[in-house]
């Protein structure tokens, strides 16, 4: 789908962001915001740090959907990719200082533990044909009992002591640019490895081969199956995709750009996995358009910061469910995205 | 959703509860603790002593009643996710109410009773409404359900909160408790020597099971609402609005999710609190649904289960040094294989042990 027939087939939802903007814009010239103080590159950077683990769980359950599996355990897998990659690294550095090292391994050993996980999960919802949903949901209750449960193993408390997190990426010269510089040159590595995944993800699924199987697994499967390909082999590999990079997600999460785990309430994860299933369906299963919508919610989650900033004081409790409202917005204006049509129903080859 | 016979449904309810445990038994004994101490631990602390069955019984009442508002929604066909926030917003109208009303009423067991009756209603008004709310976003607007549920929990949480701690905190105090209510508004414990469990509250759960089980079986209503979750055509072609069935669907679900706030606020709590601190009955109650193949009777025994469950796991939490989250894991996997009956089929032909029977 190039970007103009994407423009044409979303005009709905593409009319509704711009004239969200566009409010935002009355809202602040109407109420005398000082608007160049709330749209600074601080806040960018914020929002970019903040749409990051969004992003990524986005992109991974949209490649799982569109291929048929509904993978709504999002948010189960990233608790147990944050609570992995905090746990790996402190263990890996034996208790004493955590080196940029320990980081990355924790990192690589959340990805591999959330893919060996979404193997089983994969497993019940393809062959043995579990209910996605219901099986999705059971995640997200194993992430929230066992993720705080193994925290107090490690710990001996459900959240992990200050971790330090991933050291900033600067790239001579680049980082000098005005604006993007600072934004994509003087970053976290991992918010430069989510922009280029996006884009990946983009030309994979529209530009090759294995995209069109992806889409014919959650479109038609009995067409794909004819051509002679393996319908479950392709949705075994997108969901464990899927789960494989929610486990990034979560990574990001503790130790990327965060200090460490927290299992107290629904963890540090936060809704955020169901929030990234919203993204996916704003930008109607498209990577680039799903990125730009986790932007849309990475920048309400910063919100309450720029309202600070010009002198506008909500209490912390109310600005942190702007983006929950956010997502129920989306959903209500938006809520008839046309799903891949074989999309929770089991495949099974006629032979 | 699940397609099975009833004595293949208890057969997999036993299967998923027993695999479960089992897992969660061989995770214990990985973590570094001694399994089998898990395990008597777990039974001890749900029925070793009469106040241990008494926390049991109450942990059974609250899942019983939060279980059957799932089960009305899952019924028809509806994911009704937002239990926990229902139940939430439920117990917050029953303390306003019994709050602002209590100085207007007379004191004594009059006043009490009156007060627990409006608290009541309150509730059951307040929580239908709240579910009414994902209910119309889904029929009319195509939103779907599990996610606005989801975050309407979030949302309820944190403006329950804010309102408790904002306006009815007492000047003075640091915790986010609203004043205590009188203590003439309270059921009186009669079989149990306890302060938050009531043979009454428990009479009330299965009340609620006996009305909703009569409501679906028995009325017109109730058959349309479960012919419109099985069969959508033929509801539609019988003359049911699918879009007005899901919206009472959600209210009806919701009001029972309010009176389990109300329940919770009255028999446990006797003040309100910051809901994020609170048990996640909603969350649990999906378990005891599901494993009740959501059938309003089967919601009693699961209901029981998980209370004992959930009883045994506080109590290892105290005494093991396990922590407690742990119950919340294995309730989880019970869920994951309840959803998968067709895994246990299959173990069944492999062993010999169950035919197929198609």
């Amino acid at each position: 789908m190039s970007v103009g027939e994407y423009a044409s087939r979303n005009r709905l939802s593409i009319s509704l962001a711009v004239a969200a903007v566009l409010l935002i814009v009355a809202a602040a010239a109407l109420l005398d915001l000082p608007g160049a103080e709330l749209l600074t590159v601080g806040a960018l950077e914020r929002t970019l740090r903040a749409a990051t683990p969004i992003a990524l769980a986005a992109i991974g359950g949209l490649y799982a959907e569109k291929s048929g599996v509904f993978n709504i355990g999002l948010e189960g897998f990233m608790i147990f990719g944050a609570f992995t990659a905090a746990a790996a690294a402190w263990i890996l550095s034996g208790d004493q200082s955590i080196g940029q090292l320990h980081l990355w391994a924790g990192i690589l050993i959340a990805v591999l533990v959330c893919s060996l996980l979404t193997v089983a999960f994969a497993v019940l919802t393809i062959r043995y044909k579990a209910d996605q949903i219901v099986a999705g949901l059971a995640v997200w209750f194993i992430g929230l009992g066992f993720g705080p449960f193994l925290a107090s193993v490690v710990w001996g408390g459900v959240s992990s002591p200050a971790l330090p997190n991933v050291a900033t990426l600067t790239v001579p010269v680049l980082s000098d640019l005005p604006v993007i510089g600072r934004l994509l040159f003087d970053t976290s590595p991992l918010i430069l490895f989510t922009l280029v995944l996006t884009v990946v993800a983009w030309v994979v699924l529209y530009r090759t081969r294995y995209g069109y199987w992806v889409q014919a697994a959650g479109e038609n499967p009995e067409a794909l199956d004819t051509a002679g390909v393996d319908v479950n082999r392709v949705r075994y590999a997108t969901v464990v995709f899927s789960g494989a990079i929610a486990g990034l997600a979560g990574a990001v999460l503790s130790v990327g750009i965060g200090s460490g785990f927290i299992g107290t309430g629904v963890t540090i994860v936060d809704g955020r996995g169901w929030i990234a299933i919203v993204a996916y369906l704003f930008g109607n299963y498209n990577p680039v358009g799903a990125f730009l919508a986790s932007l849309l919610f990475g920048a309400m989650d910063m919100l309450q910061i720029q309202l600070q900033t010009v002198g506008i004081a909500l209490p912390g409790s109310i600005t942190g469910l702007f983006p929950y409202v956010a997502v129920l917005v989306v959903l209500t204006l938006v809520g008839y995205t046309r799903v891949p049509a074989a999309v929770g129903e089991p495949y099974e080859t006629e032979e | 959703m699940l397609q099975a016979s009833v004595l293949e449904r208890v057969a997999i309810a036993v299967a998923s509860t027993l695999l479960a445990l089992l897992l969660g038994s061989l995770i214990v004994a990985a973590s570094g603790y001694d399994a089998v101490q898990f395990v008597s631990a777990l039974l001890y602390g749900a029925f070793g002593t009469a106040s241990n069955l008494a926390f049991t019984l109450r942990q059974s009442t609250m899942l019983i009643l939060a279980g059957v508002a799932v089960a009305i929604a899952f019924r028809a066909g509806v994911f009704n996710i937002g239990v926990q926030g229902q139940f939430v917003v439920g117990g917050f109208a029953t303390a306003i109410t019994i709050l602002f009303l209590a100085p207007m009423l007379p004191e004594g067991v009059v006043g009490g009773v009156l007060l627990m009756g409006l608290g009541t209603v309150a509730a059951v008004v307040a929580g239908g409404a709240y579910a009414a709310l994902p209910g119309m976003m889904k029929a009319y607007a195509g939103a779907n359900e599990v996610i606005t549920t989801i975050m309407l929990n979030f949302i309820a949480t944190g403006v329950v909160y804010f309102l408790v701690d904002g306006f009815l905190r007492p000047s003075g105090t640091s915790a986010p408790n609203t004043e205590p209510f009188p203590t003439y508004v309270e059921l009186p414990p009669i079989v149990f020597e306890s302060g938050t469990f009531s043979v009454i509250g428990l009479g009330v759960a299965l009340a609620v099971v006996a009305v909703v089980y009569v409501t679906m079986v028995r009325t017109r209503f109730g058959y349309d609402l479960v012919t419109s979750g099985h069969q959508e055509p033929a509801a539609a072609y019988s003359g049911v609005n699918p879009k007005q069935t899901i919206v009472t669907t959600m209210t009806f679900s919701g009001m029972v999710a309010g009176l389990t706030g109300a329940l919770f606020t009255i028999m446990i709590l006797g003040y309100y609190s910051d809901p994020s601190t609170f048990p996640r009955f909603g969350f649990d109650a999906i378990a005891v649904s599901l494993l009740a193949a959501n059938n309003p009777l089967g919601v009693v025994p699961a209901g029981l289960l998980f209370g004992g469950l959930d009883a045994g796991g506080q109590y290892i939490g105290f005494t093991l040094d396990v922590p407690a989250e742990l119950v919340d894991g294995i309730t989880g996997l019970v869920v994951l294989f309840v959803a998968a009956p067709e895994l246990f089929r299959m173990a069944g032909r492999r062993t010999g042990l169950g035919g197929e029977k198609r």
